[in-house]
């Protein structure tokens, strides 16, 4: 088990190389003047545009462009993100946090959700809960994210006035955390809170992640509950199972322990899926509620031919890939005992 | 799951979101702030914080956008030659760093300026005035640091003396650009800028300032100052030192939203004083909604022309190359029959009503009508196929009637308003002739840049800003053969670059008023551009918010169009 972590991990900086040579590659399929754009505001700025192309080296051989920031990066410094306007390494710095924040709360009710209810969903095949989840399965997966966050702004916020607008925080709080500035330890902004006992801001900023959990949860639990379901079904017909209730086992032991730990297995794949896309930065509901983590920023740095930003963007979400896939192996092995990794 | 079971909680605990503070003032934007360093400032979102954080020597006086006042500056005087400017400084000012404000933060200021001019900057119009170029000194050798110290300098008294090499009639102007704000010397060596010297400004020169450590750590002698920037947040307070006395609005917060549907709802529930709301069709949303209050009818400070390109520089767009029905000559616009049929086609009511909802104004020179130098008596083109035709018969002899044509009109793909006036120039010129053809052309922006910038594009649509208020910064971008827009239009003519040279030169107002008539006038005649009319501009703010309509000037780069400490609520 720890040479095959001590091999998985050694494999991350070959991944990384090889990513990065690729972006760069892909990159060189645009002018020096398309890339130069990302620097310029305004119809004004383009009369100096030529000189900013000779400035930011755009016009150099493919690589020496890699080279530079190959040397760079070595040394810690991922460049200048034009769509954060700041260094990357500081820009996720800032932004990872919030991203994972999200994610950690998003990832809970998603699972709870997928996986009780598509269990439930199966155990009670053809009732009226099975229809409401086949429904609800239906609805969730064919309506697209921004569909799903702008209706539930609308719906929540702007017409029943349940949950606060856009941002982590409401304005008079934003305003008590620079007349009582909170140590920012895990840049989590709720546990920051939490830590320096500041309740207002704690209750605040959960608010504000209502509404983007909640269209998080509505898109991504309905295929982890689809497949939970089908699976499960499967697992329920299996001879074993029979032969289990034969012997008379209750239902609950049956159900739970035998065909659910089995039904389970391709469940963790996706729910791995699941939480690599949330880390990776959940882009359209970020953007929706202006909520300042990684995926808005990633999404800008795309729209803007920010290179370095792109790199960086594109250099986490593979860090990010490969330390799930390892982790989901690993919880492999625990559910299957037939999984070993010698 | 638990989203809903915390929204019920929210439900049961009955709580109201609450609005914004009386005491602060809360605006959402799409755009990113991409810095606070006046320096690099040449964007509205910056510009926004920077005039607010910061101040300029001069600034508009109220509403006027052709009437300037002092700020940072009590008087000036000019010389008989208009060479030179020499300023008497405001005493009792601070920085937000506890620093006072002397003369010589302003000539460091404007050295710096000199100095760095980098390419994403607006110092090339400082440069103009106060070198003769636009370039800095890596570009242009002949710069030396006398020349960027005799420029500017403070003189025994601490007044401070901008010595021109020619009289330039805009430099007022570009001095309440808020780019130009004075920064506080001391503070910005301390954090690591330029340290001011000879010795060093030679590694200074064309340094991009947009991430300085000065944008990172701003002190100004502005009414605010940064008290927090995070990832889509900045907050400005108060600055208790202000010269001006305290303003009323304590807090300013900036929060960037790109999403266009949350920002109108948070308008909407009063949870932002105001937002950008994007191009007029979405007032019809926020019409009748209690609580708001819209200004409409705000003139528009931009102009925009439809190009066409005397000498087309690719031959992609040519078909043929020929006059021979299947492409057009290089040279199709060089003849001036063919503009001004162009200019008699294209349907300028229509235009109004369909694209800017019955709010625009036709314009008789490329010019905003708020500026001095426009003459709204002067003659326009309509919409009259009668006359086009006439043109289009004596155009190339006879020739291109007979033949007919197949012209590739591009636009910036996505831009609804440009790609309409395209269609309505298209239906308007193939109605008139069946061997007359106009083929649209999206482009994504960076690819249409490219190749209008090298005059690659036979036609295309594009709009300028003023970089401050002179007519100058319009009429010699559009007209003069040394303009910056001359390589997209190549429209050379000896008349309008002598008119325009001398109103450059004459600082006498009535004098320059008379050139520019004639400018106007004779632009009609060689009809270089299809003048797009001009959508009248409207902003929508809580009603609580006062101080807007009384004070909006629309050279303010901040939506609400005045200093942040001119408002309450």
């Amino acid at each position: 088990m720890l040479a095959f972590l001590v091999r998985r991990l050694l494999s991350l900086p070959l991944v990384l190389l090889a990513l990065s040579l690729a972006i760069v590659g892909l990159l060189q399929f645009l002018t020096p003047e398309q890339r130069a754009v990302a620097f310029v505001q305004n119809e004004q700025q383009l009369r100096n545009l030529d000189k900013v192309i000779r400035e930011k080296g755009l016009d150099q051989p493919f690589w020496v462009q890699y080279g530079s920031w190959l040397k760079e990066a070595l040394r810690g410094n991922l460049g200048f993100s034009k769509a954060s306007n700041k260094p990357v390494v500081d820009t996720i710095k800032e932004r990872f946090p919030a991203t994972l924040e999200l994610a950690l709360f998003a990832s809970v009710p998603i699972i709870l959700v997928g996986v009780w209810l598509g269990t439930l969903a199966a155990l009670r095949k053809d009732t009226w809960l099975d229809q409401a989840a086949r429904v609800f399965v239906v609805v969730a997966y064919n309506v697209p994210t921004f569909v799903m966050g702008i209706l539930l702004l609308v719906i929540f916020y702007g017409f029943l006035g349940l949950a606060p607008g856009p941002g982590q925080l409401s304005p008079e709080n934003q305003i008590e955390l620079i007349l009582n500035p909170i140590p920012r330890r895990t840049g989590m902004l709720s546990v920051d809170a939490l830590l320096a006992g500041n309740w207002k801001v704690f209750w605040d900023v959960l608010h504000h992640l209502i509404l983007p959990v909640a269209t998080l949860t509505t898109v991504s639990s309905a295929t982890l509950l689809k497949v939970t379901r089908s699976s499960m079904l499967e697992v329920l017909s299996q001879d074993y199972i029979r032969t289990a209730r034969a012997k008379g086992l209750p239902d609950r032991v049956v159900n739970l322990k035998h065909a659910r730990r089995n039904a389970l297995l391709p469940v963790i794949t996706l729910a791995s899926f699941t939480v690599m896309g949330l880390l990776s930065g959940a882009v359209i509901t970020e953007t929706i509620f202006a909520y300042p983590g990684i995926g808005s920023w990633g999404a800008q740095a795309a729209t803007l031919f920010d290179v370095p930003g792109i790199m960086g963007f594109a250099l986490l979400t593979a860090v990010i890939t490969v330390l799930v896939n390892l982790v989901t192996d690993i919880l492999y092995a625990l559910v299957d005992p037939r999984v070993r990794y010698d | 799951m638990k989203g809903a079971a915390l929204g019920a909680l929210v439900l049961a605990m009955g709580l109201a979101w609450a609005a914004v503070p009386t005491n602060t003032l809360l605006y959402m934007e799409s755009a990113d702030i991409p810095t606070l360093d006046p320096g690099a400032t040449y964007d509205t979102a910056s510009g926004a914080l920077v005039e607010n954080i910061y101040e300029t020597l001069v600034t508009y006086k109220g509403k006027s956008v052709s009437e300037l006042q002092g700020l940072l500056a009590t008087s000036w005087t000019i010389s008989g030659d208009g060479k030179v400017y020499t300023f008497t400084l405001r005493k009792g000012v601070k920085f937000h760093s506890g620093n006072p404000f002397t003369c010589e933060d302003a000539e460091y200021t404007f050295r710096r300026n000199l100095v760095t001019n980098s390419p994403e900057s607006g110092n090339w119009f400082l440069a103009e005035s106060l070198l003769g170029t636009s370039a800095n000194a890596a570009d242009d050798p002949s710069i030396t640091w006398n020349r960027i110290a005799r420029a500017v300098q403070c003189d025994r008294e601490g007044r401070l003396v901008f010595t021109l090499p020619k009289p330039d009639p805009a430099f007022l102007a570009k001095l309440a650009f808020a780019g130009q704000s004075i920064v506080d010397k001391k503070w910005a060596i301390s954090l690591g800028e330029w340290d001011g010297t000879e010795k060093t400004w030679k590694s200074w020169v064309g340094k991009d300032l947009t991430d300085s450590e000065l944008s990172k750590k701003p002190s100004g002698t502005g009414a605010y100052r940064l008290a927090r920037r995070d990832a889509n947040t900045v907050v400005l307070t108060a600055f208790p030192e202000y010269w001006g006395g305290k303003p009323k609005i304590e807090n300013v917060i900036f929060q960037i939203v790109k999403e266009q549907a949350t920002r109108i709802e948070a308008l909407k529930k009063g949870d932002a004083d105001a937002v950008e709301t994007g191009p007029r069709p979405v007032l019809a949303q926020l019409q009748g909604v209690p609580g708001l209050k819209i200004m409409d009818d705000i003139p528009n400070n931009t102009a925009t022309a439809i190009f066409m390109n005397q000498k087309i520089g690719n031959p992609e767009y040519l078909g043929s190359g020929k006059l021979d029905g299947k492409g057009i000559p290089a040279n199709f616009f060089a003849d001036v029959n063919v503009r001004k049929a162009f200019n008699y086609a294209f349907d300028y009511d229509r235009y109004i009503k369909e694209v800017l909802q019955g709010k625009g104004v036709k314009r008789t020179m490329l010019l905003p009508e708020t500026f001095f130098g426009y003459d709204p008596t002067l003659p326009t083109y309509t919409y009259d196929p009668q006359k086009a035709t006439a043109y289009f018969k004596r155009a190339f002899g006879g020739k291109l009637w007979e033949t007919g044509f197949v012209l590739k009109a591009t636009y910036r793909a996505g831009a609804q308003a440009a790609q309409t006036a395209m269609e309505i120039l298209k239906a308007n010129v193939e109605k008139l002739n069946p061997k007359f053809r106009v083929e649209l052309v999206a482009k994504p922006w960076s690819d249409l840049l490219k190749e209008s910038r090298t005059g690659g594009v036979p036609m295309i649509i594009i709009g300028w800003a003023p970089d401050y208020a002179d007519p100058d910064n319009f009429l010699y971008t559009f007209y003069h053969s040394q303009g910056y827009y001359h390589p997209r239009s190549n429209c050379s003519d000896p008349v309008l670059d002598k008119l325009l040279d001398q109103a450059r030169q004459t600082t006498d107002r009535e004098k320059r008023k008379v050139l520019y008539r004639q400018v106007g006038l004779r632009a009609y005649e060689v009809a270089c551009y299809i003048n797009v009319p001009a959508g009248l501009g409207f902003i929508v703010y809580n009603e609580k918010l006062k101080g807007v309509e009384e004070n909006f000037n629309p050279m303010f780069s901040n939506y609400f169009g005045t200093y942040f400490r001119n408002l309450s609520k």
